[in-house]
């Protein structure tokens, strides 16, 4: 049975996981091809227009999909983390798929993968539900999954060593590390779509910065830095964009130069979260710039690159003046 | 402590009953106006969802009327509703006022914190049969408001001067804020329906049936929807609305939900298989039921990047495809104009109205031909 995998959302960020867990259940895989402009063109045809970029990205996929596979793989990841969510657009997005395109019911594996009240239980339970649709051995599924959860820890110690999935997925040359550190925040889909963001990986690197993003911070870290504020958010992904950034305004890595935050137009969470970051960010240590870079299907590349390169200038403006004491800032 | 509050339609009238009652002195933020959009445009985040930034500047405004507390509703998610009160909490920090934010959060992110929270909203030092007392009055209040409020929809397209329901409601409005006691409420009520029936109405033709659909705060909020309801009124349409603060109030107690949000769940099912937050699925659901009451179309008001209502644009599209019935999304937020949300409307109202002469035509032509 061919099983189509939309490269965008959260693929990144369970690539092996997936793939392992349905190989093992002998499904012929298929995934839709990195992100080009006919594919961007059929999401922003058939999507919503309110809709964030990278959800019109992932209707795209699957619109390429749709024709070639027998079923289209969208699991619906209501949460990954307990007690917390994903954002509703995640949330919805194999009934969004279905009407958008009518595709048959039976045609998405939307099955729910709900770890918000039941911890690790919904997680398995959702994964099992899944399985069915190609085996009723309840004992074949657990062990793909034991299999893929495996294949997913290491490919997550792969990027906290500091590969990027473009590195693992298709493997493409990894970045060379330089001396000083720019500390990228963003969604996975966001950072790893080298299409929709325009190359900003290799571009920061060009510039002379080695890239830290969220992938690399240590889960546990993330989480006691996020103790720090009144209330973390309800949304994981973003938890964990908040709390990368709050570790590292409390750990002044002396090599960390600045704040990227890439976000996508009408990012729900982002909006609220990348405020709370810049508000920190001005409160507890001013001497770091922070950029943010708002992404969608109208951002041109040009615009893009003065606005990186007017940040580096400034990152080694303000390093300059800490150095010669001419604090044109206040420094923390 | 002076407390202020946000605005949501007329939930003042029902907070200005509830807090003397139970004792707590407050400050009602000044109505909502191009200032209270200014200020809150100005402050919050740029991408932040419209209800947040009103909200904010409400907040604002109170505090230079004199509040020193705010309270404010925090939940659970993924809708960003849940996070505004800590993202309003920081900016107004930043801002150097000195108030207190009282914030009341879901008991899952700490039962000491709620209980505080709870505490400081129901005045403290009060009994629990007291309180009991407060909130059953208010809540006869907001029921009895929201009534008000669906006979003005519902009577407009034929009372013969629209001015007078209107300075009729105000009036009664402004007379419900002063009560004290239940007795004082029942009879306000009985004079306020009685005053509405007596009210001269014309004889009209069946009119168009529109069902507004959407997101709790911008779907009721008149001062920001630029009063959809009313001017659907004046052209001449009935008008019904599916979004209710009781009943979003109900549906985060546990088994309180009414039967209408069960139905509207129920026939959304098929089209959005889950709750995503806000009233996603109630706008599917809403949508769904208006076309089966034979509403000739349904209007979609939603804040401009509204998650939840996003992923329901998304589905209802469907449902509009299965169903045959017209919807008109409107997307509000500080940059929409009056102007030009009132041409979209008229237009739509045309589009419906041409839409039933033709279905007459082709039912004439059925019976002919016969």
């Amino acid at each position: 049975m061919k099983v189509g995998i939309p490269r965008g959302l959260l693929f990144y960020r369970f690539y092996a996981l997936w793939k392992t867990f349905l190989e093992e259940l002998g499904a012929d895989i298929v995934i839709s091809p990195p992100t080009n402009k006919l594919i961007i063109q059929r999401g922003l045809t058939y999507g919503v227009e309110e809709i964030c970029f990278p959800v019109k990205v992932f209707l795209g996929h699957t619109h390429y999909l749709k024709e070639k596979v027998d079923l289209l793989f969208i699991p619906r990841m209501v949460s990954f983390c307990k007690g917390e969510y994903n954002c509703p657009k995640i949330l919805g997005l194999p009934d969004v798929v279905r009407s958008l395109f009518q595709i048959p019911q039976g045609k998405i594996i939307d099955d729910e993968i709900n770890m918000r009240d039941k911890g690790i239980l919904g997680w398995r339970q959702g994964y099992i539900n899944i399985g069915r649709h190609f085996t009723s051995n309840d004992k074949k599924i657990l062990s793909a999954l034991q299999k893929a959860e495996k294949a997913h820890q290491d490919y997550q110690k792969k990027l906290k060593e500091g590969f990027f999935p473009d590195n693992l997925i298709d493997h493409r040359p990894v970045l060379q590390p330089q001396k000083e550190k720019v500390l990228l925040l963003g969604h996975t889909y966001l950072i790893n779509d080298s299409h929709i963001n325009m190359g900003i990986l290799q571009k920061i690197h060009t510039m002379g910065y080695s890239i830290i993003t969220t992938d690399m911070v240590d889960e546990r870290k993330i989480r006691s830095a996020l103790q720090t504020i009144p209330k973390p958010s309800f949304w994981t992904i973003s938890n964990e964009v908040m709390g990368s950034a709050l570790y590292y305004i409390q750990e002044r890595q002396p090599d960390l130069k600045g704040f990227i935050h890439l976000v996508s137009f009408e990012c729900g969470p982002d909006s609220l979260v990348g405020e709370l970051i810049e508000r920190w960010l001005k409160r507890e240590r001013r001497s770091i710039p922070y950029l943010r870079l708002e992404i969608d299907e109208h951002t041109g590349e040009a615009g893009l690159v003065t606005r990186l390169e007017a940040f580096v200038d400034m990152m080694k403006w303000r390093v300059e003046a800490l150095e010669s004491n001419l604090s044109s800032s206040r420094p923390s | 402590m002076k407390a202020t509050f946000p605005h949501l339609a007329h939930l003042n009238v029902v907070l200005e009953v509830l807090y003397p009652a139970l004792g707590v002195e407050i400050v009602p933020p000044p109505p909502i106006t191009k200032k209270t959009i200014e200020i809150g445009v100005k402050l919050a985040p740029q991408n932040a969802c419209f209800p947040m930034k009103v909200t904010l500047g409400n907040f604002i405004e109170g505090i230079e009327k004199g509040a020193d507390t705010i309270f404010m509703a925090g939940g659970v998610g993924p809708c960003r509703f849940g996070y505004y009160g800590q993202i309003q909490r920081i900016i107004i920090e930043d801002l150097g006022y000195d108030v207190n934010f009282v914030l009341i959060d879901s008991p899952r992110y700490g039962w000491k914190k709620f209980f505080s929270s709870l505490k400081t909203m129901t005045g403290g030092k009060f009994s629990l049969l007291q309180v009991q007392r407060a909130v059953s009055l208010a809540w006869k209040v907001l029921r009895f408001v929201e009534d008000l409020e669906k006979t003005s929809r519902s009577l407009r397209w034929r009372v013969k001067n629209a001015t007078q329901l209107d300075a009729l409601i105000e009036k009664y409005l402004v007379q419900m804020k002063k009560i004290e006691a239940v007795h004082q409420f029942e009879k306000i009520r009985d004079d306020a329906f009685q005053e509405i029936d007596a009210l001269e109405k014309l004889k009209k033709p069946e009119p168009l049936k529109v069902g507004i659909v959407g997101e709790v705060y911008i779907a009721q909020e008149f001062r920001v929807n630029f009063n959809v309801e009313k001017l659907l009124g004046d052209l001449g349409v009935f008008v019904d609305n599916s979004v209710s603060t009781a009943e979003y109030v109900l549906n985060f107690l546990p088994f309180t939900r009414s039967w209408e949000k069960e139905e509207a769940w129920k026939l959304a099912k098929p089209y959005l298989k889950r709750f995503v937050g806000g009233e996603g699925i109630d706008t599917v659901g809403s949508t769904v039921r208006y076309a089966q009451q034979g509403y000739d179309g349904v209007i979609h008001l939603y804040p401009f990047t509204c998650m939840p209502e996003a992923v329901a644009k998304g589905v209802v599209t469907q449902v509009v495809k299965e169903y045959d019935i017209p919807l008109l999304h409107l997307a509000i937020d500080e940059h929409a104009g009056e102007a030009g949300l009132v041409t979209r409307i008229e237009a739509f109202i045309d589009v419906l109205e041409m839409r039933r002469q033709q279905k007459q035509k082709k039912e004439f032509y059925k019976i002919e031909s016969r």
